[in-house]
């Protein structure tokens, strides 16, 4: 497998960002998986010595800039995430494919649950369970991805 | 049973500060950066800024589906465009009746003002502004429309489409601006029942799209379908604009006020153009004043 290089990182998220960027409406934007997250944790599961926690803060604070929400609130939230990707991160090697997602799946809920309680300190109001589906699409396109035989551990023997 | 505390990685494996440093420096930075933005609203001109090389992003990636909806409009049929100037044209000469109406209506009413020596109502000069996409989180009700401080819009403005009020700019950016619509949860307009003249003020549901008439008593004079219209007393909204509709009221007897549920009369979420009144008198501080824009004080309204 070809070695990883920082160009690898900054154009696959800069597409991310983009894929973001799109004027997402309606039922669309309900399930719009968290691109910029998933992108992030595949590299930082993947070649964490290329990125680190405050390289998810950076993109972090990009999004709240997108978003117009509060600064700093994105932030916060994904460095707590690729703090916990990168704990287990050597874990990883160990485990197959389906339990790769479960992992991913935990860290993309954990994101959204660490937004929400931030969101409802600064006086924002529960939305029903419609609001973990963006956690759900992240996980089938980690999934779909997965199956197009680019695997985050790199061996290709199975 | 040995320990694996302490256990130091090799010289040659170490790679700056742990990840657990990076979090609590990252981590204290992010709430520092919302203390500031949340409390103090010092980071108005950094977000701008930021907007303004955001931008380009923004272009391109909205040219493709602004490069869809200009080939789906270059390749509508011709009947269709027939059948709808046809409609456009009746529509126009009954607005031309009424426009006529209004006209003689507005002599007199200017006369009748005269005769009361009150206040002229000045008219309120609007700006059309397109709606570029409706917000990165689905949960509050936001849309982005395509005017920004360049185009000397301000935070505060109302917004309205051609049936009603939509809601009001909260947050201005140099080409675009951010437009709360009234189904959400933190936007108020101060209102009056247009049948009997009642003044108080509506809330946003923020769940779905209806909008709640919040602390009226059980007795209130108010039913089914009544018209909401704004009352003009804030001096955002002129007076008399359509809001809402009354569509449901329950008189529960477990509560000291009726539940009354309104539908707003403008199509939120149905149009592309959104119209932007120029407010009659301006804030003191319209920049500073991000978060109180939308009212949020719940204060039960005065009757009458």
């Amino acid at each position: 497998m070809r070695p990883v290089s920082l160009k690898d990182i900054y154009f696959t998220l800069l597409v991310a960002f983009m894929l973001y960027l799109l004027p997402w409406a309606g039922f669309g934007l309900m399930l719009r998986p968290d691109f910029v997250l998933l992108v992030l944790l595949y590299w930082l599961l993947r070649a964490p010595q290329l990125c680190n926690v405050g390289t998810a803060w950076t993109l972090g604070i990009l999004v709240d800039l997108a978003s117009g929400s509060l600064f700093g609130q994105y932030g916060l939230t994904y460095a707590l995430t690729a703090f916990v990707a990168l704990t287990y991160q050597r874990r990883l090697v160990l485990f197959n494919d389906w339990q790769q997602a479960g992992y991913v799946l935990l860290l993309l809920l954990l994101t959204q649950i660490t937004l929400l309680i931030l969101k409802l300190f600064s006086g924002g109001d529960l939305s029903g369970w419609n609001y973990f589906l963006p956690s759900i699409s992240g996980v089938l396109l980690w999934q779909v991805v997965v199956y197009s035989r680019i695997r985050v551990t790199g061996n290709k023997d199975h | 049973m040995p320990t694996l505390q302490n256990h130091a990685p090799p010289a040659f494996f170490n790679r700056g500060p742990s990840s657990f440093t990076r979090l609590v420096f990252f981590a204290a930075l992010s709430i520092a950066l919302m203390a500031v933005d949340a409390r103090l609203h010092y980071l108005v001109e950094v977000r701008q800024g930021f907007a303004t090389l955001l931008q380009p992003l923004e272009v391109i990636a909205h040219s493709p589906a602004m490069a869809y909806d200009q080939t789906r409009d270059f390749i509508t049929r011709q009947s269709l465009l027939a059948g709808e100037n046809q409609q456009l044209h009746q529509q126009r000469l009954k607005l031309s009746a009424d426009l006529q109406r209004f006209r003689t209506l507005q002599l007199e009413n200017e006369h009748l003002r005269n005769l009361l020596g009150a206040a002229q109502s000045s008219p309120q000069p609007a700006k059309l502004a397109e709606i570029i996409h409706s917000g990165r989180d689905p949960f509050s009700h936001k849309v982005i429309v395509s005017l920004g401080s360049q185009q000397g819009i301000i935070a505060g403005q109302a917004a309205m489409d051609e049936s009603g009020v939509i809601g009001q700019v909260t947050q201005v950016y140099p080409f675009s601006s951010e437009v709360t619509l009234i189904t959400d949860k933190d936007l108020a307009i101060p209102i009056q029942v247009e049948r009997n003249g009642l003044r108080a003020i509506v809330f946003g549901h923020g769940r779905d799209g209806s909008i709640d008439l919040p602390y009226l008593p059980m007795n209130v004079d108010i039913r089914e379908g009544d018209r909401l219209v704004t009352s003009g007393i804030d001096g955002i909204y002129p007076s008399g604009l359509a809001v809402a509709k009354v569509t449901r009221i329950e008189r529960n007897q477990d509560s000291p006020f009726a539940r009354i549920i309104c539908t707003p009369t403008a199509g939120i979420g149905s149009h592309r153009q959104v119209l932007l009144l120029t407010m009659v008198n301006v804030p003191a501080t319209p920049a500073e004043s991000r978060k109180m824009i939308p009212v949020r004080s719940r204060h039960a309204p005065r009757q009458p």
